[in-house]
């Protein structure tokens, strides 16, 4: 089993990602699972997400606590999501440009993946009232970073799922951030691991 | 058709599937998604389906029951303060023997206001009459809730079924599902044949006084439509596996039970986290095996009994508290296997509000049971903690100074 959690803000689009990473690992033949845990639900409040994928039927109902991957939408949330439990080999990815990234996190031991998610939502001017989605970057960012679905299954999900007006855009969205990331702490390569193998479609 | 969606979306289609003729339903919280998207699906033309929206819901149960006497497939969906708040004419849909078909989305009471999960609202609705069925998979509450149009309907039940499942857990959780075609589902579950109906050719009254002479005789034969329940229950999931394919269990599900030495017992989703917990414990080496109850109310005795014989630990989970007592489920099974176990048993009562219980914790309680070492009725997931302490040092503060004043 492959598990995931996300620590975003409200707004940030955190629940549509989840809905489309558990849609696109249906696609490739996963079991799947994705949910929020809400606290107060409004604009700017902290929501934490999971994901699961496995090959057999999933009859966890609990939340994650020890993560393969770790997602943090926005860099206020870091210490957050460090402090809500980890594994030795959990491999961070944040929302952050890679300067930022490399003056702030020094002391974190895991391996830790960039993608400036919100530069990428602003360049292509997807924004709800003023705040960034950063969902879509960090969709392409998260097929790059963990393996699970292919870029191509992304898109085709996006395509699916998104409204005319905003298809493309997203798909290109997509796209850049998968193509964005970078490694930060030089913990482990930030390149892909081999290939999961072929699942029938 | 496959989807990946929240259990509250694959239930609303799962009630188009049904048929069902009449929503009537109060769509402010704690109402769900299962309501606003019926009215979608009604609006949009893909159900038809007459959608009634009241002011709260007493009315919408009372409309229920009105559309139900009719003569016509009714459904709705609640949740903790909406199922109270409706309480009185649950024994009224139950006492007229209606066939209503009712989702309610366990969460829990407040105050502290709290909307996530737990059965304490379910269980304060237990002895209304209403059959309780509880879900664990998203999967399980669609098939559940075409199955229970087809025990509600049925001659020898005619009573009002209310399918629960967890919210959060699987209410807003996205997981795959199946829905059957359209045409195998009117295989399962023909046309309503009403028993009775309010016919303006044929006038006659439902629910009015009843003497000391004949009141008992009607709560017998209610009594006598569970007994026949557990029947049919088993039979609608029976064919349910014939005609659609899947299959949850009948009145309960158990899970690696045979070889098993200790028995868990609980119902909705956190039996299915209770099966991670047995395979974990029995990598330890520990016997175990899960009873899941599908079936609250009729409550499965007989399986419970047979299960039960010879087995050395029960450990009932609970997610609700009969205050002054111990958890409910816990009193439920220890009354079943009365004479039939000698099993030692324990309660734990965790997960009440939305607090997320692991395997590994209820793996843990349970080793702890097993050992000898918990005490009967344990909350094995408490965490008094400094914020919990200093609030009561706050309010023992209060009541001292309070006397302190009272005495000057």
């Amino acid at each position: 089993m492959v598990e995931i959690r996300f620590h975003s803000l409200g707004g940030q689009g955190a629940v549509t990602l989840i809905r489309m990473l558990a849609i696109a690992g249906d696609k490739i033949g996963k079991e799947v699972q994705a949910f929020p845990f809400f606290g107060a639900e409004r604009r700017g409040a902290p929501v934490k997400s999971f994901a699961r994928f496995d090959d057999a039927r999933i009859d966890v109902r609990s939340q994650i606590y020890i993560p393969d991957f770790l997602v943090i939408m926005s860099p206020t949330l870091m210490d957050l999501g460090l402090s809500e439990g980890l594994k030795p080999d959990t491999v961070i990815l944040v929302n952050e440009p890679l300067e930022d990234a490399k003056a702030k996190y020094k002391d974190i031991n895991h391996t830790l993946l960039s993608v400036d998610a919100t530069s990428i939502a602003l360049e292509l001017n997807l924004e709800v009232e003023g705040m960034p989605l950063v969902n879509i970057p960090v969709f392409g960012a998260i097929s790059y970073a963990t393996d699970i679905v292919p870029l191509e299954v992304v898109t085709e999900v996006i395509r699916e799922t998104m409204g005319k007006k905003n298809m493309e855009v997203s798909m290109e969205a997509a796209r850049r951030g998968f193509t964005s990331v970078l490694e930060v702490n030089g913990k482990a390569p930030a390149r892909r691991r081999k290939p999961l193998p072929e699942v029938a479609r | 058709m496959k989807i990946i969606d929240t259990a509250n979306h694959a239930v609303a289609y799962a009630a188009k599937l049904a048929r069902v003729e009449v929503v009537s339903a109060y769509p402010i919280t704690p109402q769900t998604q299962i309501i606003e998207e019926i009215s979608r699906l009604i609006d949009e033309g893909i159900m038809d389906c007459e959608y009634i929206p009241v002011e709260s819901e007493h009315s919408a149960q009372a409309a229920l029951i009105g559309a139900s006497a009719t003569g016509v497939r009714v459904f709705s969906a609640t949740s903790s303060h909406g199922l109270a708040y409706m309480h009185e004419l649950l024994h009224w849909a139950a006492a007229v023997r209606l066939p209503i078909v009712m989702v309610n989305v366990n969460r829990a009471m407040g105050p502290g206001w709290n909307i996530w999960c737990d059965h304490q609202d379910a269980i304060a609705a237990r002895d209304t009459g209403w059959i309780q069925l509880y879900c664990a998979s998203h999967q399980e509450c669609v098939d559940t809730l075409i199955q229970a149009f087809r025990i509600a309907e049925d001659h020898r039940v005619i009573m009002p079924v209310m399918v629960n499942y967890d919210a959060f857990v699987l209410s807003h959780t996205y997981m795959k599902v199946e829905f059957p075609e359209q045409e195998t589902v009117d295989l399962f579950l023909p046309e309503l044949d009403p028993m009775w109906k309010l016919d303006l050719d044929n006038p006659m009254t439902h629910g009015s006084v009843i003497y000391p002479d004949d009141y008992e005789e009607v709560r017998f034969s209610m009594q006598q439509a569970h007994g026949n329940a557990r029947k049919v229950i088993s039979e609608a999931a029976a064919e349910y596996r014939v005609i659609v394919g899947n299959y949850h269990g009948d009145l309960t599900e158990e899970f690696m039970t045979e070889d098993a030495e200790h028995i868990i017992v609980a119902m909705g989703s956190i039996a299915s986290e209770a099966k991670m917990a047995v395979k974990q414990l029995r990598e330890e080496g520990l016997a175990c095996g899960v009873v899941r109850i599908r079936s609250y109310r009729p409550f499965p005795v007989e399986e419970l009994q047979r299960v039960m014989r010879g087995k050395r630990t029960l450990v009932v989970i609970d997610r609700d508290c009969s205050f002054g007592l111990e958890g409910a489920l816990f009193s439920d099974v220890k009354a079943a296997s009365y004479g039939h176990s000698d099993a030692r048993a324990y309660n734990l009562i965790t997960g009440l509000g939305g607090r997320d219980i692991t395997y590994g914790l209820l793996a843990g309680a349970v080793r702890a049971a097993v050992e000898g070492k918990a005490e009967t009725v344990r909350w094995p997931a408490l965490r008094l903690n400094e914020h919990h302490l200093a609030s009561k040092r706050g309010v023992e503060a209060a009541w001292q100074g309070r006397q302190k004043r009272s005495a000057s």
